[in-house]
């Protein structure tokens, strides 16, 4: 034991006293110097210089009082030597497993607890060998075992994964808390704490790092009997009606030559089944589905391995994942009534757009050009498929374009029924203006005109004529024309190129019943009832969706000579695929959505379960009643609601549920809202409807700790870890005990800085007489030498 | 879905020998690619004597047609002027557009507009036709910076060497601009299955006021034709006299090759308007059919 001094101040005063005496201090000294340079006459340097020493050694005494200076005398040693012991207590500590096939299955906690039990000595022998033992237990994270069960190490294993690399690093790391250095590591596990080779080997190098000896104690065993679902490869998405490979691995231990099924899930309903017939121990199998979804959406997918008589769990028989089902190619019709520049335009786009399937008829000839027609002539022309397009292909397509085209011209007057119940049942349709389109009349029926957001009970005027189209206070928000209110000025047209046709129409009476809006208007034109002549409106018509464009001249938004690129892109891109997007119900186009913060949650956390209206305008829509419900995707939606409830939107259109204490399952949340006033509707086709949406979200074990369960390739690591830290390795199934003599590293020799302090002896150098004296030694003995020497 | 009054498609079927048709296609002389898409034409072929429109206040709901009253949206086929010969064929457009008014739905400007390549006009049309006989002027930077952005925005420019074959100056001189103004890009034959052969017309020759080159000139990209060049005088064989006779004397063909290239001229026109909707046809069938009933 070795003994350290140093000088301490006892007294901090506030600021103010420190200025003052430092400044008194300071002067004094000074003035002491000041003294000694100048002397009196017939001074003797000596006796100067005796005055100056006084006055110094009395400034030293008044700071010594003023700040109760103090020495302090430590008795310090060596600091000493520590054990830490991490203890796994991951899930599959808690499987049963033996040595031999004809032994009885033992837990590994089992065997953890007793060997535990059966190295009491070993352990007291570490004390005695003066290290101090620090018991941590480690899952996915690390933290001391309280003392009671450091003990014993009697618990139920229940973590979701074992993260030896994170336990070992957090040793490695400084901890101000822990000055005692870490000599030797002890690791009692399974070994199943690297699920790949990469982890492996990242264990491996971060034990190596720390540069102490790890004796590793593995209480697995080599037979075990289970089945599992190791993996499950599956893209993050899938395109409807296009095949897509789902595979697993199943994994099965001790049951050699049976047979057992997997099957594959969708929303808990089984879709596919497949026999396995389960080969050698831990071989794995390779099970495949092809999986072609019918619709868009998103779907919790179940790969599940029915269970076997006697498995050490059943935990791992399934997993789960969720896939996002996109629309592969939008199917579109284009029916143009002539030929122009604003067909060929959408034509380009459309055809630029590899996820679009396009079909086009466009009428090249009328009536009279036929009655002109050269008969030796040889035409490519097609009759037009009336029959075949609107009656039985309709419902095939996601989009249908009638671009200034006149239907009863075309015998397509007698479908327009059927192109009305096709929006109704949730097709979309786009009528664009022009000469011929909307200026005949042909559109008055009520069954198509009462779907769309104007007029079309009467033929409209035609007039031609540049002008910059108006947007209207919706048109600012709303998704095909929002765009516009960034880019371009107060008007939304003010840098865009003019358009020059425009086809006059009102809105329609039953607008407001159809959610209809108007997106632009035209600046001057004003309909009979004194409002802004609609240019682009849009409705939702039943389940579907309706765009009319009063204009065959967009093309000129992508053809001027000074065109404003907006984000790179033309503002005719910009606005065709905007409308698109709307139409075909893009994620970010629909009036309810219900979004969780996560697919996947761990269980035990929470989940946000949030709906957001919109208005017909996109604005955030307040007030709107929204029921929910929960319910666990086990197939059988007659089943009972897991939670329900009735959201009231705040002003942010928002509402939103904290689901917690979810078990682990996957889930399907619905939610749905009221689209209009259905009291107002002429017939039951008219009646908007109801929209509702669905999200669907899985929770998850901790992890995939039980994905693997073979102890096998965990007693290896084990033992290569031991190897390569030149620690011990411990076989706990074959009844080995830790070793008495652990295997340590050297602790560093004591430095000033590594020093355990056993004692302090704190001197007050500011009280008592002896500074009492000092003082008037100091004062008095220079006042008197002044004096004798007639200093002033 | 099935439309819900069957008795109403049945009237208007009726009507169609009283209504104007306006159907896709010839029902006399169907093509054979026609053919292949087994598509059928159920209306009855129309009437060339009866007039336009269904009588109003129809059973079904049809009260409201009339025929159309404003007048149509015309197209202009604008012709690019410039410093030096511009328009060897004088009227060569205005020809073009009456025969397409005539055999086709499209309503083209009756009178063609010029234009200049440095004007704001130039781009009131995605068409530009540039006739010449001899190089072409130097046609200035700026110039060449709108025929540049033209193209680039999704414009097509016809060349047509008035020469038709007789000299190649305009052929060089075409070339050298598109050098500058389309670096890396080169005229190259169009192959005689491209669509623009058979856009309206099947046609299998560059037709033109000679027969010397056997193959269209074109720069393909992006899906499309974006520069023609035809070097059999097409202009030539359009251009007519005042009294409406041919201007120039097709050789060898005559009055046949005259028409063979009015249909060339008309599928050029159908092309620019529709790009290669032609090009569909041919999947019809498999279209259809590889998808179900939603």
């Amino acid at each position: 034991m070795d003994a350290r001094w140093s000088v301490a101040a006892g007294f901090t005063p506030p600021l103010w006293a420190i200025v003052l005496v430092v400044l008194g201090a300071a002067l004094a000294a000074i003035e002491g110097f000041r003294a000694f340079r100048s002397p009196p006459l017939g001074t003797s340097r000596a006796r100067g210089a005796a005055v100056l020493a006084l006055r110094l050694v009395s400034i030293a005494a008044v700071v010594g009082v003023a700040f109760e200076i103090t020495l302090r005398i430590e008795q310090v040693s060596p600091l000493g030597r520590r054990v830490v012991v991490l203890v796994d207590r991951s899930a599959s500590m808690d499987l049963a497993d033996a040595v031999d096939d004809d032994e009885a299955l033992e837990r590994r906690q089992a065997r953890l607890e007793a060997l535990w039990e059966r190295s009491a000595g070993a352990r007291e022998q570490w004390v005695r060998d003066g290290l101090l033992v620090d018991v941590r237990g480690f899952d996915l994270s690390s933290a001391p075992l309280p003392a009671a069960e450091a003990d014993t190490l009697a618990t139920k294993p229940s973590g979701g994964g074992s993260d030896l690399a994170a336990a070992l690093s957090e040793l490695g790391e400084a901890d101000p808390t822990q000055r005692v250095p870490v000599v030797g590591i002890v690791v009692l596990s399974d070994g199943l704490v690297a699920p790949d080779r990469a982890t492996d080997q990242h264990v491996l190098s971060v034990a190596e790092s720390l540069g102490v000896p790890i004796t590793t104690v593995s209480v697995g065993a080599p037979e075990i009997r289970d089945i599992s679902v190791a993996d499950v490869r599956a893209g993050e998405f899938a395109f409807v009606e296009n095949v897509t490979e789902i595979e697993a691995t199943v994994v099965a231990h001790g049951y050699r030559d049976q047979s057992t099924t997997v099957s594959l899930r969708r929303n808990g309903e089984v879709v596919y089944e497949r026999p396995v017939i389960l080969r050698g121990d831990g071989v794995p199998h390779e099970v495949r589905f092809e999986v072609a979804p019918d619709r868009i959406g998103q779907f919790v997918y179940e790969v599940a391995v029915d269970p076997l008589e006697g498995e050490a769990t059943t935990d791992n028989n399934a997993q789960a994942f969720v896939q996002k089902v996109l629309r592969d190619k939008v199917r579109v019709l284009h029916v143009a009534g002539r030929p122009d520049w604003d067909v060929r335009a959408l034509r380009v786009l459309l055809r630029r757009d590899p996820n679009v399937e396009l079909l086009s008829y466009y009428i090249l000839r009328g009536f009279d050009d036929i009655a002109r027609e050269d008969t030796t002539a040889p035409l490519s022309l097609i009759p037009f498929p009336t029959d075949e397009l609107f009656e039985e292909q309709l419902g095939s397509f996601d989009l249908v374009v009638l671009h200034n085209f006149d239907a009863v011209q075309h015998h397509v007057g007698g479908y327009v029924d059927n192109i009305a119940q096709y929006v109704l049942d949730g097709g979309a349709l786009v009528m664009i203006g022009g000469d011929l389109g909307l200026s005949d009349g042909g559109y008055a029926p009520r069954s198509i005109s009462s779907i769309l957001p104007v007029d079309t009970r009467a033929p409209s005027d035609n007039t031609q004529g540049p002008y910059r189209p108006k947007l209207s206070d919706t048109g600012r928000r709303h998704p095909i024309t929002a765009w516009l209110d960034q880019s371009s000025g107060e008007t939304g047209w003010d840098a865009l190129p003019e358009l020059d046709t425009f086809n006059t129409m009102p809105l329609a009476p039953w607008a407001g019943r159809l959610g209809a809006a108007v997106l632009l208007e035209h600046p001057s034109v004003r309909t009979r009832d004194g409002n802004a002549a609609p240019l682009l409106a849009v409705a939702e018509p039943g389940r579907g969706r309706v765009m009319v464009l009063a204009t065959g001249s967009t093309w000129r938004m992508g053809f001027a000579p000074r065109l404003p690129l907006i984000d790179g892109a033309r503002p005719y891109d910009l606005l065709w695929l905007g409308a698109i997007r709307w139409l075909l119900r893009d994620d970010s186009s629909g009036r309810l959505s219900l979004e969780t913060d996560k697919p996947r949650y761990r269980v035990g956390e929470t989940v946000e379960l949030q709906g957001r209206a919109l208005s017909a305008a996109y604005a955030p829509e307040p007030d709107i009643e929204i029921p929910w419900q929960l319910r666990e995707l086990d197939g059988d939606e007659d089943s009972a609601p897991r939670s329900e409830g009735r959201w009231n939107t705040d002003a942010q259109g928002t509402a939103s549920t904290a689901l917690e204490g979810l078990p682990v399952g996957a889930y399907i949340a619905t939610a749905s809202r009221e689209l209009g006033e259905s009291s107002d509707a002429v017939s039951e086709e008219d009646d908007p409807g109801v929209h509702e949406v669905r999200r669907v979200f899985i929770v998850e074990p901790p992890g995939r700790e039980l994905a693997k369960v073979d102890a096998d390739p965990g007693i290896d690591r084990l033992e290569r870890l031991a190897k390569r830290t030149d620690g011990e390795f411990v076989d706990a199934a074959d009844g080995e005990s830790l070793p008495a003599s652990l295997p340590v590293a050297n602790a560093d020799e004591a430095t000033p800085d590594n020093m355990k302090v056993e004692g302090r002896d704190d001197v007050a150098l500011w009280n008592g007489w002896a500074a009492a004296l000092l003082l008037l030694l100091s004062f008095g003995g220079e006042w008197i030498l002044r004096r004798r020497a007639g200093f002033a | 879905m099935r439309p819900p009054r069957t008795t109403r498609r049945q009237l208007l079927r009726g009507l169609a020998a009283t209504a104007p048709l306006c159907a896709l296609g010839s029902t006399r002389a169907p093509a054979p690619s026609a053919l292949r898409t087994g598509l059928h034409f159920e209306a009855p072929a129309p009437d060339a004597t009866v007039l336009a429109a269904p009588p109003p206040g129809l059973p079904g709901g049809f009260g409201g047609w009339a025929p159309p009253t404003g007048d149509p949206i015309r197209l202009d086929l604008p012709q690019l002027e410039y410093e030096g010969n511009w328009a060897p064929r004088p009227g060569a457009m205005r020809v073009l557009a009456r025969e397409l008014r005539l055999r086709t739905r499209l309503e083209p400007m009756s009178e063609p507009t010029t234009v200049g390549a440095r004007e704001r006009a130039l781009f009131e049309t995605p068409f530009l036709y540039v006739a010449g006989e001899g190089a072409l002027p130097n046609l200035g930077d700026e110039a060449e910076q709108n025929l540049r952005r033209f193209i680039d925005f999704g414009g097509l420019i016809l060349f047509d060497a008035a020469d038709g074959g007789a000299d190649l100056a305009f052929t060089r001189s075409v070339r050298e601009l598109l050098g500058r103004i389309m670096p890396g890009s080169e005229l190259a034959p169009v192959s005689a299955e491209h669509v623009v052969f058979r856009s309206f017309y099947l046609v299998d020759y560059p037709w033109g006021r000679t027969q010397v080159h056997d193959s269209l000139l074109a720069i393909q990209e992006e899906g499309r034709l974006k520069v023609m060049l035809t070097r059999n005088d097409l202009g030539g064989a359009l251009a007519e006299t005042h009294s409406g006779l041919a201007a120039y004397p097709c050789t060898p063909g005559g009055a046949d090759q005259r028409e063979w290239a009015m249909r060339f001229g008309v599928n050029i026109l159908l092309y620019a308007t529709c790009t290669d909707y032609k090009a569909d046809r041919a999947h019809v069938e498999t279209l259809l059919r590889s998808r179900r009933w939603k």
